[in-house]
């Protein structure tokens, strides 16, 4: 980090001496912005403070702040330290609106970024773009690259759940079965995954036996078992709530360990020990992870300093309590995030408010992000029209109650075709 | 585990609140939660059958207090003073401060310390109240100013109606608004609220704060659970509940106050369950906010008030019938209201309990900081385990069980105090009776049920 710091020092003050010999001949309301360029960058942080998303909010919150007390040791974005003003939305999708019009005209926020829910994201965006606001949201949700949201609204530090989905195929119809079997919940996160993952299946030669749509308040599921044809291989399930603990629990006595192979999305158990007791009956199951929540053999030494930063043990939970198990799948996101608004606004030579689309801009001409201490989760390519980003996805085992990583996809593996183009969009 | 343990009990004598976390309700939905509250229902039931056969003195003996103090501490009005100048401060903050409401001084004083545990403590220990109070001691020091009492008698005829309608303002605040913990909202929530009731208190004078503001009814209602109380002059120390024996029979609009804390409290359970999102049309994973359920929440707020009134007023109604008590309805909802604080006070440190676990961490992280003493991990941790979340539930379902038996022996005390033979009593209390094992099944399962807000 040492070497890449020094440049961006350097330049930023070269940046700021250049901005100072232009100042003179500049009109007074302009050299009064200027003048305001030595105070710092504001994010506004839109955390899931309170509502259904407190405890992705806690772990969103531990990563920004490891994020941003790195890029502020290093000297900040162009020699400016960056200030996070932390609002609570409530994981409210009209507090969110709310939220990210406080940033733009109370708050004076350069940026908006940080929000995970998608239906926050979906509240917020509008209003984000109507503010003109930079939005950089963390929140895994196809909305961005769908089309649905604007130009101002950007996803580069979290792949979205259609391309996991699509990544995970091959190796499902390769390693774990052909007949696959899928239980979901009845509604838009788990039509998410049923629409991505038959197709992908039936493109790899593989077959979709059933969807099985559990109502969402549901707490009991033995009576939805025997709708799960005798012929399945494989059982993809993506069961969130506080009832996941009770499906896997009468998953396991169904079956009693000889039913078909299990590959599930670590959503259902972040924040979860997956060697908690009644979680035994997921020995030997897979999971796709966004980042890899137990220390791998070979975990990367910027994997290994993320983990030192945000205060992570070699578990995935808190080095001040063990049994504080992290949002490890997805927050990386807001750490990688922030570096890319660091980058976006280097490039752009981001002075205040009135560069925002020069911003958006830089930030749309980011391509490949290798991986690095900024890209700890590993490398990925950027797409600017569809303002999405792509990686490598991981694919774990619970072998002995340690999540081990058994598969990497490669970046191509996720990507599939644009459905927006938003750089056609004005500013 | 040990050390969990260790630290949820360190943190009980401090304070606690937000929302519960999903992984804690995915453990208490693998506890046996059916059996335990068929068991806290039983033992409820058996509480009424030994009633009805033991000797018709022993309840009220149970509540007889031992003197332990001849003197009785008097706050100075100084104290109320000091109150008022760190709530002023606690706006300021709130207005000035973090964003953030668990960083925010004013947001966990309100929810954290002053909604969680000093309401609590309150009931627990007695009227701390009167020491803090935050208006008491700008009357007394604008009546030494002045020289003169309040220019204004408070209307008798009002009763405590306006402190009805204050505690309910304050619920709806706490139970519809979008944002209740939202610093800067909270602070024009507090002043607005501390401004109207200062101006009603310079007006009225004392008569004021004890009638028309909510906030020291509530408290007053809960020091009648709380183990310290006056009696004959001096300091008294009793069974919870000993002070409702020995308190005069509250006003009509006193009473209903005391039966609002209860049904606030369950709605405040209530609004959260997979139950009520269901009955909203709501989809508990994916909940929409505070932002779109306030109508739905004033309405509810209202309506399991309303139904928790009639439902009782019908038990009472319908023992008094079965006893051939002659009794009016009024005169029976003032003597028996009273014996519902305990099952309020119990479901309050009940329900509060794991955000007290939690957010009192954020409040202890808040002191550390501002004290110099360093960073202080908040860990939800203990949530995350099904050992500390067994105990935790555990604990949640003993309170409720022990809140309803005493409320029994005191509805029993109560009735034969009021001249009826014990088995009279049991007669008249048998609606109360089914009544009160019912609210025992219903609060433990509101703690068991899943929740999504």
């Amino acid at each position: 980090m040492t070497t890449p710091t020094k440049t961006a020092t350097r330049r930023g003050a070269l940046k700021t001496l250049a901005g100072g010999a232009a100042a003179a001949s500049l009109p007074l309301w302009a050299r009064y912005t200027h003048a305001q360029s030595a105070e710092p960058i504001r994010i506004g942080f839109q955390q899931h403070r309170t509502g259904i998303g407190a405890a992705y909010g806690r772990w969103y919150g531990r990563a920004t702040e490891a994020a941003v007390g790195l890029i502020n040791a290093n000297g900040g974005i162009t020699g400016r330290p960056i200030e996070i003003i932390a609002e609570d939305d409530g994981t409210d999708p009209k507090r969110g609106a709310e939220v990210v019009e406080k940033f733009a005209n109370q708050h004076g926020c350069d940026v908006g970024f940080g929000t995970l829910f998608s239906h926050v994201v979906m509240g917020s965006a509008p209003r984000a773009g109507e503010l003109k606001l930079p939005y950089f949201v963390v929140s895994e949700g196809t909305h961005v690259s769908s089309g649905m949201l604007n130009r101002y609204t950007l996803q580069p530090g979290i792949t979205d759940v259609r391309s996991q989905v699509i990544a995970m195929a091959p190796f499902i119809t390769d390693t774990l079965g052909k007949k696959v079997t899928m239980i979901f919940p009845d509604y838009g996160f788990g039509y998410d995954h049923r629409d991505a993952l038959g197709p992908a299946i039936e493109a790899q030669g593989g077959e979709v036996l059933a969807k099985i749509a559990i109502p969402p308040s549901e707490t009991s599921f033995t009576k939805y078992f025997p709708k799960i044809p005798r012929d399945t291989e494989v059982l993809y399930h993506v069961m969130v709530g506080p009832a996941v603990l009770t499906f896997v629990k009468e998953l396991g006595e169904f079956f009693g360990g000889r039913g078909p192979e299990l590959f599930g999305f670590i959503d259902s158990l972040e924040a979860v020990a997956i060697d908690s007791p009644g979680l035994d009956f997921l020995e030997g199951s897979h999971f796709w992870e966004g980042m890899c929540r137990h220390q791998q053999a070979d975990e990367s030494a910027h994997e290994t300093f993320y983990r030192e930063a945000v205060g992570v043990n070699a578990r995935g939970a808190s080095v001040n309590d063990p049994a504080d198990v992290s949002t490890y799948g997805h927050m990386f996101g807001c750490w990688e995030t922030l570096h890319v608004i660091k980058a976006g606004m280097e490039t752009a030579g981001y002075r205040g408010p009135q560069d925002r689309a020069a911003l958006i801009e830089a930030v749309e001409a980011i391509t490949d992000m290798p991986h690095s201490r900024e890209h700890p989760q590993g490398a990925k390519r950027f797409n600017g029209k569809t303002h999405q980003v792509f990686g490598h996805q991981y694919i774990s085992q619970v072998q002995n109650g340690t999540l081990t990583r058994v598969h990497t996809t490669a970046i191509e593996d996720s990507v599939y075709p644009d459905m927006v183009d938003y750089t056609t969009q004005a500013f | 585990m040990f050390r969990t343990v260790s630290v949820a009990l360190i943190l009980m004598f401090f304070a606690g609140a937000a929302s519960a976390h999903a992984s804690e309700q995915g453990f208490v939905l693998l506890l046996p939660t059916d059996v335990y509250i068929a068991a806290g229902g039983a033992t409820v039931a058996l509480t009424v059958v030994l009633l009805a056969v033991l000797p018709r003195r022993v309840a009220g003996a149970l509540f007889r207090p031992l003197p332990c103090a001849t003197w009785l501490p008097r706050p100075h009005p100084v104290l109320g003073l000091l109150a008022a100048g760190v709530l002023m401060w606690l706006v300021w903050r709130g207005v000035s401060g973090p964003r953030d409401p668990m960083l925010n001084p004013l947001s966990l004083s309100i929810w954290v310390v002053f909604w969680i545990a000093l309401v609590s403590l309150q009931g627990l220990i007695g009227d701390l109240w009167r020491w803090i109070n935050p208006w008491s001691g700008m009357a007394a020091l604008v009546a030494r100013i002045t020289g003169r009492g309040a220019p204004m008698r408070y209307p008798r005829i009002l009763g405590h109606w306006p402190g009805v309608a204050s505690f309910l303002a304050f619920a709806s605040f706490l139970l519809a608004d979008p944002a209740p913990a939202d610093p800067a909202r909270l602070a024009q929530a507090v002043i607005v609220y501390w401004a109207f009731h200062m101006v009603g208190v310079l007006l009225f004078g004392g008569p004021w704060l004890l009638r028309a503001e909510g906030i020291t009814l509530l408290m007053r209602s809960y020091a009648r659970m709380g183990l310290l109380g006056r009696a004959r002059g001096g300091l008294a120390l009793g069974l919870p509940g000993w002070q409702v024996l020995a308190r005069p029979m509250p006003s009509l609009g006193l009473a209903v106050l005391m039966l609002i804390l209860l049904g606030s409290g369950s709605f405040d359970g209530l609004n959260e369950t997979f139950l009520w999102m269901g009955w909203l049309g709501l989809n508990p994973l994916e909940f929409p906010g505070r932002s779109a359920v306030i109508g739905p929440n004033l309405l509810g707020l209202l309506l399991t008030n309303l139904g928790l009134i009639a439902v009782f007023t019908a038990c009472l109604w319908w023992g008094a019938r079965l006893a051939g008590d002659g009794s009016g309805i009024s005169l029976l909802i003032r003597r028996y209201a009273p014996t519902l604080l305990p099952i309020a006070l119990a479901y309050h440190i009940a329900h509060y309990l794991t955000s007290f676990l939690l957010d009192g961490q954020y409040v202890l992280a808040w002191l550390s900081e501002t004290l110099g003493a360093g960073h202080v991990h908040v860990t939800a941790g203990f949530l995350n385990s099904p050992g500390p979340v067994r105990l935790i539930w555990m604990t949640q379902a003993g309170v409720v069980v022990a809140g309803h038996v005493i409320a029994l022996l005191l509805a029993h005390a109560i009735a034969v105090r009021a001249g009826q033979s014990a088995r009279r009593a049991a007669l008249a209390q048998a609606p109360l009776a089914l009544f009160m094992v019912a609210y025992t099944v219903f609060g433990l399962w509101l703690l068991a049920t899943p929740r999504g807000a």
